[in-house]
């Protein structure tokens, strides 16, 4: 192998709207990639749904438009995302109610990041029975998940807390994970792009020939067989509260069965023309824009349609000295109505919207069918506080990129009635995922004129 | 284990009313009935205490508490009202103990409220050690529930080390355990997701095929490593995307897990900026050691193989290429000729037919204890498989389980493949199994003709007990010791338990308590995030980040090896420095990179784990100190008394001077004239303030900006100091205060759950045993051990 003239990640990237057929086009028993394009007659490509936070909330002054409609400017915060103005919607006026605190006291940023997805108010346990709610993403997977290799996706920056207490009286898995598969078992985020990337794109049947293959699988299938006798034996001898660590356990296994047979099918083009990530990247930005790219090629090539990206856990005190923010973001998102902490709290909001900018870009620059990948895509990016001062769950910054397959009219910024449900937005964007549900969290019906 | 005397709480447990915690209170009431109908004396006694509470205490409670901690808007949301009946008292033990603690400190009632007479106090307290005597601690306590635990990160990664004998730290990858109560071992936060199960499956893979050698595959091994997918610390710079340069000197690492001894070639694909008199020259080396220096002639962007044929061991080894001559003249015409620099293109490592003949692996070696014949083949399997298992699943097999997994043996010769791979398999599948990865308590089986009524709890069987005693002080599976005696079933025999703690505690797997517990009570866990401001500290960087934490983890160590007083961690008249560390605490005469213990002079303000510069940096923001969070710090991690949560909507300090103005501590005291936030905060920034010597990463400065530091405060005793020094004074005063809080961390993390009101009486015996024994380490840890919620569990039918 020589390496000579390689062309460098971000070539490969762009040009890999050619380079890898669409699955989901062969699945349907057609062949051709891209350069057939899927017509009006043809399949329409799936939708992808994903889901970015950003923690301690926004300056709003900022963040939200002045102008109402599709003739609106974009406020310094969101600025930019002006290229891709056309394909947002911009929404004002949601609320996540059960993010307050209903009478139970401090910890609005655990209960920020737990209720965002899940719509429930957390129950509030620094650890016995932690419990919230199962999250929308995970209420979309669990309905259209098993049509893709992965169900979901859960991405990051930070791992989670390693030790002392997230956020008062609230366990850190509260504060640190924001998609949840049941009301007790959170998804843990991959935070190292080497790891996703092996595990979205290693060959799945491993190396040798078809038959040292076919005995590979079988033991594996041998070994998962086993194992889930294994749970179910032991399950039976526990009391309920271990039973429902058992019961996750099985889970987890039948999720891998589903998976090794959905995998059976030779995948070698699946993997696609993309440099093996070298680890977590020093650069913040780097390591957002390598799982932006990530993410990205997993929509692409059909290997999942759901995922969820966090940029810091809720409550973060990380500071950004390269964009001349040297001072922790939570202590300065109590900001005291002081000027120099406005300033400096845009510039992470900005240095956010920008890296989210990058992603947006990065699926309108793939075509797919008629259009992009944007276009057949609902992309939900906000936070669960407002203003981070004074831990408001109402008036939330929440933007939507993505035309979902061509049902949501972008290009505009919709103010919507006070405390809308921001729940009502989800109900909406799971009809168009063909993951109905009736009612979410404290939702009151779909969110109209989308 | 001391008893104390029987009351009338714990019959009420033994009509099994207990087990749900929120029917204590009615339980109380049915507790009360039961012993009046049984012992009439006892009720009597009962009477005479109600008469005195309601006499001597609800009258003190409503002078001196409810009325700002009452039904209305209690203060800090602590509502003493439902104190005022005594039947309540069982149900609100961790409330009384607040109300005890915050008495004894004298930080209630605050200052400027009337506050009880000497002789009210007396009264009071003398109530309160009569009634905490009756409060429960009975002949059978509550042990509480403790949900199956799943092995978190460093316990996978050390029992698998203990288990297989190679430290291959597979967990590294595994996504983080999630935290409650402070620490990342407890039960039901440590869930399990798809995405560890994935890991589980490829961990296991890699486990059993390095572990166990199979002939077929083993000779032509080949293990590649790309230069660009390795860690940024493994050595030099990237080059472009697909390389790694080393451009003055160093090298790049890369760790192998040797399967087995025997000869490898070791190859690295390379080229040279070539530049100077001589070719670039790149040493291969091997555990530091250096086999062969290479004359690299290649050029740029045409990489060629160099080779060269070791010996190797069995294990972890350390492969490296270094660049051994570099040149450098920025004044040479030829741009080209101006600097030389190695460019290393991928590592690689190859068995050879020697390598297949060689002496089998330990780990190998030790699975695979016997060599199967034709004849033996069934019967060794079934050896082999029961050893393995037994010590994974750390309980002996029936002959059913073991059947199960001697068929993977089975499946394997059906395949066509060898017995060692079928022992692969079944090593697989018992690493992936829910018995490995859960650490499993069942209650003993009774036999159908038992009719007696079940107990509430019952004791931990032996394998249980050693499996919970080496989590506790190993993160790991039970040693052979521990695992004999229970298999003996005498771990609890005579004095066996109190010499296997001291035992262990001497262990060198014991640093998993420095590791996994202390650094996360300390919270210090929080360093490797930390990212001081590179402008104002420009003295930071990652030897000094390092150096704070091997300190303070030394220190920790010293007081647990040497089974020294807990109270030295509040001061101490000696610390582990290196040069580094010495120079940032400005301390003389350390020289070196190595850690060594160091006397501490008078004025040297250093002593104890409080002014470390680990715990002085993880409780600062970036930018400034953190009074706030250094005196939270200090009442949740050192006296056990934390502060209620901030109201909503307070305004947070101003920097813009236009109403508050002055050095951080004047802001901050103008802050707290607002009387929403006086009350806690007065708790805690003096706390913080005595600190203010100490900047963000833990240096002594005189100056905060351009204003003097004021290191003085008072507390809402009344005690005042000057500085870290006349605190720690103070502090060592409140020697229970912080035994207690040690004890309740320590008994969280040695169970894996949170403490409940019924841990009271736990606690007030953990405690008052270590300090009769001059608060030895030893006694703290041994206390925890034989306590109720260590050895016990609740019986199913005794409600869940």
């Amino acid at each position: 192998m020589t390496k000579t003239g390689r062309i460098s990640r971000r070539t490969v990237l762009r040009g890999l709207g050619t380079a890898m057929a669409l699955p989901w086009l062969e699945a349907m028993g057609q062949t051709s990639a891209l350069a057939t394009p899927a017509g009006p007659s043809g399949n329409p490509a799936p939708l992808r749904m994903a889901f970015f936070y950003v923690p301690n909330g926004a300056h709003m002054a900022d963040w939200t438009p002045k102008q109402v409609g599709t003739d609106f400017s974009l406020p310094l915060i969101l600025e930019p995302l002006a290229p891709l103005k056309d394909d947002l919607v911009v929404l004002t006026g949601l609320a996540q109610r059960n993010g307050n605190a209903l009478g139970d006291g401090g910890g609005d940023h655990a209960r920020a990041l737990s209720t965002f997805l899940t719509g429930c108010h957390p129950l509030k346990t620094d650890g016995a029975n932690i419990r919230v709610g199962v999250s929308v993403d995970q209420i979309a997977a669990s309905k259209v998940g098993d049509q893709t290799r992965f169900a979901s996706l859960e991405l990051g920056i930070d791992r989670g807390a390693q030790s002392g207490s997230c956020d008062t009286g609230y366990s850190c898995a509260y504060s640190s994970n924001i998609s949840w598969r049941t009301e007790s078992t959170p998804m843990a985020k991959e935070v190292n792009p080497r790891l996703v990337f092996d595990r979205l794109f290693a060959s799945q049947g491993g190396e040798g020939t078809a038959a040292m293959r076919a005995r590979r699988e079988l033991y594996k299938k041998s070994i998962l067989d086993y194992v889930a006798e294994d749970a179910a034996t032991l399950k039976g001898r526990l009391g309920i509260s271990d039973q429902r660590k058992v019961e996750e356990y099985l889970t987890a296994v039948r999720e891998i069965e589903k998976r090794v047979d959905r995998a059976s099918k030779p995948s070698d083009g699946d993997r696609p023309d993309f440099a093996r990530p070298a680890g977590v990247p020093r650069d913040f930005q780097e390591h957002v824009r390598l799982m932006c790219d990530l993410m990205v090629l997993a929509f692409q090539g059909d290997v999942t349609r759901i995922s969820t990206f966090m940029f810091a856990n809720e409550g973060s005190n990380r500071s950004y000295p390269f964009i001349g923010v040297p001072e922790g973001h939570h202590d300065l998102s109590h900001h005291g109505n002081d000027a120099k902490k406005h300033e400096q709290i845009k510039k992470i909001n900005r240095l956010h919207v920008s890296q989210f900018a990058y992603f947006v870009n990065k699926l309108k620059s793939i075509p797919e069918g008629e259009g992009s990948l944007l276009d057949h895509s609902m992309i939900v990016y906000g936070s669960g506080i407002s203003d981070g001062n004074r831990h408001n769950h109402n008036d939330l910054p929440v933007l939507l990129a993505g035309k979902g397959g061509g049902s949501i009219r972008t290009g505009r910024h919709i103010k919507l009635e006070k405390e809308t449900p921001l729940n009502n937005l989800y109900l909406s964007l799971l009809d168009r995922m063909g993951a109905s549900v009736d009612q979410f969290g404290d939702s009151t019906g779909r969110l109209e004129g989308l | 284990m001391r008893r104390w005397s029987s009351s009338p709480f714990s019959r009420c447990r033994r009509r099994q009313c207990v087990a749900v915690l929120s029917l204590l209170c009615a339980c109380g009431v049915l507790a009360r009935s039961a012993s009046e109908a049984e012992e009439p004396k006892r009720a009597v006694q009962d009477k005479a205490s109600t008469a005195s509470f309601s006499e001597q205490v609800v009258p003190l409670l409503t002078k001196y508490c409810t009325k700002c901690h009452g039904e209305v808007k209690p203060k800090g949301r602590v509502n003493l009202a439902k104190l005022t009946s005594e039947s309540a008292l069982a149900s609100n033990a961790k409330l009384w103990q607040l109300v005890i603690e915050n008495i004894e400190s004298g930080d209630m009632p605050p200052e400027g409220k009337p506050r009880p007479t000497k002789q009210e106090l007396e009264r009071f307290s003398h109530w309160l050690e009569a009634s905490k005597a009756q409060l429960d601690c009975g002949k059978e306590s509550d042990p509480g529930r403790v949900t199956l635990r799943r092995l978190n990160r460093a316990e996978y990664n050390n029992t698998i080390r203990d288990l297989i004998g190679i430290d291959f730290r597979p967990a590294d990858d595994f996504p983080s355990d999630d935290v409650g109560y402070g620490f990342d071992n407890i039960g039901d936060v440590l869930t399990l997701p798809p995405i560890l199960m994935e890991r589980y499956l490829a961990a296991a893979e890699t486990i059993a095929t390095q572990a166990i050698v199979v002939e077929s595959d083993s000779a032509g091994f080949v293990k590649t490593w790309e230069t660009e997918t390795l860690d940024g610390d493994s050595g030099g710079a990237p080059f472009e995307d697909w390389a790694r340069v080393l451009a003055s000197s160093g090298e790049i690492s890369v760790p192998f897990v040797c399967p087995r001894e025997g000869e490898y070639v070791f190859r690295a694909r390379a080229f040279g900026q070539q530049a100077g008199p001589d070719p670039v020259r790149m040493a291969f080396l091997v555990d530091g050691k250096t086999v062969r220096i290479a004359d690299v002639t290649a050029e740029s962007a045409n990489p060629q193989l160099y080779e060269v044929k070791v010996p190797l061991n069995a294990g972890t080894r350390r492969l490296s290429v270094a660049f051994v001559n570099d040149f450098y003249d920025p004044k040479a015409k030829d741009p080209k000729q101006r600097d030389r620099n190695l460019v290393v293109d991928a590592l690689e490592i190859q068995g050879t037919a020697a390598a297949a003949g060689a002496p089998l692996p330990d780990s190998h070696k030790r699975i695979i204890f016997r060599t199967p014949t034709k004849e033996t083949r069934d019967e060794c399997a079934q050896e082999i498989i029961e050893r393995f298992a037994a010590r994974a699943f750390r309980r002996p097999l029936t002959p059913g389980e073991v059947a199960r997994l001697v068929k993977f043996v089975h499946l394997a010769e059906q395949s066509g493949e060898s017995f060692e791979r079928g022992i692969q398999l079944a090593v697989q599948a018992v690493l992936v199994s829910p018995q490995f990865l859960f650490r499993v308590e069942i209650a003993p089986r009774r036999p159908s003709n038992d009719k007696r009524p079940l107990p509430p709890t019952y004791l931990i069987n032996e394998f249980e007990l050693a499996s919970r005693l080496s989590y506790f002080l190993y993160s790991s599976l039970p040693d052979d010791e521990l695992w004999q005696l229970a298999v003996k079933n005498q771990l609890r025999q005579g004095n066996n338990l109190e010499i296997q703690v001291r035992r262990m505690l001497k262990d060198p797997k014991a640093t998993a308590l420095v590791e996994n517990f202390a650094d996360q009570w300390l919270q210090i866990r929080n360093l490797k995030t930390i990212s001081p401001d590179r402008k104002q500290f420009p003295t930071f960087d990652e030897p000094l980040r390092a150096a704070m934490l091997k300190e303070t983890e030394l220190f920790f160590e010293t007081v647990m090896r040497e089974d020294r007083s807990l109270l030295e961690f509040l001061d101490a008249d000696y610390t582990f420095l290196n040069e580094r560390l010495a120079t940032h605490y400005g301390i003389k005469g350390v020289r070196g990179a190595e850690f060594r213990r160091v006397a501490l002079s008078e004025g040297s303000h250093r002593g104890g784990l409080l002014t470390q510069a680990s715990i002085l940096t993880v409780t600062s923001n970036p930018t400034r100190t953190s009074p706030v969070k250094r005196g939270k710090w200090i009442l949740e991690q050192i006296l056990g008394t934390p502060p209620p949560p901030p109201p909503p909507d307070v305004p947070e300090l101003k920097d813009d001077g236009a109403t508050l103005s002055g050095s951080l501590r004047q802001r901050m005291e103008q802050h707290r004239a607002n009387p929403s936030c006086a009350s806690c905060h007065a708790r805690m920034d003096p706390l913080g303030f005595a600190f203010e010597n100490f900047d963000a990463i833990g240096a002594w400065r005189d100056k905060d900006g351009s204003f003097p530091v004021d290191s003085s405060g008072s507390l809402p005793t009344g005690q005042s100091f000057q500085g870290s020094d006349g605190l720690k004074a103070i502090l060592k005063t409140r020697e229970k205060n912080f035994t207690r809080c040690l004890a309740e961390k320590m008994l969280t993390y040695a169970i894996g759950r949170g403490i409940e009101s019924f841990d009271e009486c736990t606690l007030d015996q953990v405690v008052e045993a270590t300090t009769a024994d001059q608060s030895k380490f030893s006694r703290l840890v041994l206390e925890i051990v034989k306590s109720d919620p260590f050895q016990k569990r609740k019986n199913r039918g005794a409600g869940r």
